[in-house]
């Protein structure tokens, strides 16, 4: 789930693993070269770590279950009701 | 036993980094203590709910709204934020916060995104409007710098996970220093300690997507904080009153006052009689007024509800784009941008979530004392003046001030060796505890079990009922699943050890609740006794206070509200 880092373009300064709002990161330099997404199911989806990864490698995938669910506002009656 | 890493002394301790607790470092330092700490669970950059922005400063601007603070005054109290509060703090956060706003500004933070003092939204038509909009993007930022200017020691990854008291008065904090995979301890020693852990998630059902403990509205990571303060003997108010937010249905993290449009039956009729057309100035407040709007529609099946801010001119749904920047709303605007979901084109359904304690616990005075001598409180996890941003910068400020004058007199009080604190050890070996267990229970089991029981038994109205059989049934399912949790936790590294030490804060955030509920012999608001049917017009202008005393034992008492 959430963010998706881009491998070609992280340079792992372990700027979002140090940041993250929820912890969901483990950076171990010794053995990793770019941050593990370790705790996926506990992204707040706050943006942070989008924000400053000065690479612009991460995304967030928002989970299905999170759908927005929306509808066409013309179909709200409105010619008729307002 | 997990080692402990570090001990220290400080002035004045401050657990979050968040608006309140950075606000409080600052005037602490400010205040003449030499040695402020902060105790961070997450980075103070980015933690808390405020990480990423927000945009409306509730404050009293006499430029704009002219000489008399009272009309302000009783608007603010009117929202939702003044519910059940002491209007003598409100009235005082209102006199002293423009001062704070003016601070922000000069520190960097943009209050004036259109270059001018610009209040609007969350407001009844023709009514003053109490809240500053203005742009949070860069306020952590700004907070965190300031911080550091003047020297405060910033401790990340640091969650506190128990308070430690000496002769009647408090003399410091346990954390975990979760920095590293492999937990470690941290004792830091101080005469006060201004608690800001925001308000707390994860106690009951998620409305929105069943056991996904982090699709919240707000900072999910705020999860129990009040029980520190409840578990040392500080008085709580307000835990009873159910808060709940409503916002864009399956989707929390969404913000909800930004978002300018009209609240629509699928027919195209307006749900609330406030608004027919989007208004930029004031809003929708149909469900800031009528709390259980989108779950009543549902159950009369004219649902569901739909925000229309199709009729908005391009310029407002421009405005409207900034404004949720403003707010920290990039992700879902990234997100709806990906999915083309347009406002001008889409309705978006909403809903009522699921309750949190917003703006329920810590009772404090004007300076954000508790009721336990050098403890104070700020923000969200005050229970009779906190929720939102404004009011936990202001009491931050005022607690921080106040914390630094108290240590300097009280400085050298705190002698005692925090490690053999009774209080402090039993934490340290229950934590460990879990970290030694190689089978067993993973928090999220514990967390989830505990919101089916808040959800079954301490449930809010309108269409779910309170009464003294089912609060005390969920009293006596609280303890067995605290016995079992306490026997069959496990935890295997300092991020889900931190994890299990808040679900322990969790079920004392319950038990508080399920005590006071079972208190208030009424029905107020959305606490609704089946047992108790009427609104005693006796309790209100009172608050009711629950209080742990040392023994174990519980006390309830009642106080009046002060004007
Ligand atoms: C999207 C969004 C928009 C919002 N917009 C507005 C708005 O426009 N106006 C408004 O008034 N309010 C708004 N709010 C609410 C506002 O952000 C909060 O009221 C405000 O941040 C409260 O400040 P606080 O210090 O009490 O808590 P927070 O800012 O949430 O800080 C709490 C801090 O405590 C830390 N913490 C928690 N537990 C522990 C522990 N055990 N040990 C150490 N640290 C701990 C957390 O990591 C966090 O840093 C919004 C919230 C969200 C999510
Ligand atoms: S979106 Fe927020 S919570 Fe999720 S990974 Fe990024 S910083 Fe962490
Ligand atoms: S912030 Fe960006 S560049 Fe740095 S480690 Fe994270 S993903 Fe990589």
């Amino acid at each position: 789930m959430p963010p998706v880092i881009d491998r070609n373009k992280c340079v792992g300064c372990g700027t979002c693993a140090d940041i993250c709002n929820s912890n969901i990161f483990v950076f171990d330099r010794a053995k990793d070269s770019i941050p593990q997404v370790r705790f996926p199911e506990e992204c707040w989806h706050c943006d942070s770590c989008v924000i400053d990864c000065p690479k612009g490698a991460i995304t967030l995938r928002m989970p299905l279950s999170y759908t927005l669910l929306h509808v066409n506002a013309d179909t709200l009656g409105r010619e008729v009701n307002r | 036993m997990i080692a402990v890493s570090r001990t220290i002394e400080a002035d004045v301790v401050i657990v979050g980094g968040g608006i309140g607790g950075a606000m409080a470092a600052i005037a602490a330092a400010d205040g003449g203590a030499k040695r402020v700490v902060v105790l961070e669970k997450c980075h103070v950059r980015r933690s808390g709910s405020g990480a990423t922005g927000n945009d409306h400063f509730s404050c009293y601007c006499p430029e704009v709204h002219g000489d008399d603070v009272e009309p302000i005054l009783r608007e603010l109290m009117g929202s939702l934020i003044g519910q059940a509060k002491d209007v003598e703090l409100m009235r005082l956060h209102l006199q002293e916060s423009f001062d704070i706003v003016k601070m922000w500004e000069e520190w960097g933070i943009n209050m004036r995104p259109l270059g001018r003092w610009n209040f609007q939204g969350h407001a009844l038509p023709g009514k003053p409007r109490v809240f500053l909009k203005f742009d949070g993007r860069k306020q952590k930022a700004v907070l965190a710098e300031q911080m550091k200017k003047r020297g405060v020691t910033v401790l990340n990854h640091h969650p506190v996970v128990e308070l430690a008291k000496e002769d009647g008065r408090i003399c410091g904090a346990l954390a975990l220093n979760a920095s590293t995979p492999e937990p470690s301890f941290v004792l830091v020693k101080a005469p006060c300690v201004i608690l800001s852990t925001g308000l707390t998630h994860r106690l009951y059902v998620n409305a929105s997507t069943p056991n996904y403990l982090f699709n919240t509205a707000h900072c999910p990571n705020n999860a129990g904080g009040q029980a520190l303060g409840w578990r040392i003997g500080a008085s709580m108010v307000n835990m009873e009153i159910p808060y709940t937010h409503a916002g864009i249905k399956y989707l929390q993290r969404a913000g909800k006052a930004t978002w300018i449009g009209v609240y629509r039956y699928p027919d195209g009729s307006p749900l609330g009689p406030f608004v027919t057309r989007p208004d930029p100035e004031y809003g929708d407040v149909t469900s800031d007024i009528w709390n259980s709007a989108f779950i009543d529609v549902m159950q009369n099946g004219r649902g569901p509800a739909y925000l229309d801010c199709s009729e908005n001119t391009p310029e407002t749904l421009a405005y409207m784009r900034r404004a949720m920047f403003d707010e920290g709303l990039s992700a879902l605007i990234g997100y709806m941008d990906s999915k083309g979901i347009d406002p001008a084109k889409h309705a978006v359904e909403f809903t009522r979530y699921e309750p949190i304690l917003h703006g329920r616990g810590l009772d404090v005075d004007k300076d954000g004392q508790t009721t336990v001598p050098g403890l104070y409180a700020a923000g969200d996890m005050v229970g009779n003046a906190g929720c939102g941003l404004g009011l936990a910068a202001w009491m931050g400020w005022r607690a921080g001030h106040a914390a630094a004058a108290s240590a300097i007199s009280a400085a050298g009080t705190t002698t005692g060796d925090l490690a053999l604190n009774p209080g402090i050890r039993a934490k340290m070996e229950l934590l460990s505890s879990f970290m030694e267990r190689k089978e067993g229970a993973d928090w999220q089991e514990a967390n989830i079990a505990l919101t089916q029981i808040m959800s079954d038994y301490a449930n809010v109205g309108p269409y779910k009922v309170r009464s003294a059989s089912l609060l005390n049934a969920g009293l006596s399912y609280l303890n067995q699943l605290r016995k079992e949790t306490n026997a069959s936790l496990k935890a295997s590294c300092s991020h889900t050890l931190m994890r299990a030490a808040e679900v322990l804060d969790l079920f004392d955030c319950a038990e508080c609740i399920l005590r006071s509920a079972l208190e208030r012999k009424e029905t107020r608001g959305s606490h609704k006794r089946s047992d108790f049917t009427f609104t005693n017009p006796l309790l209100a202008d009172r608050m009711l206070d629950v209080t742990r005393r040392d023994d174990g034992t519980v006390v309830t008492s009642w106080r009046e509200v002060r004007k």
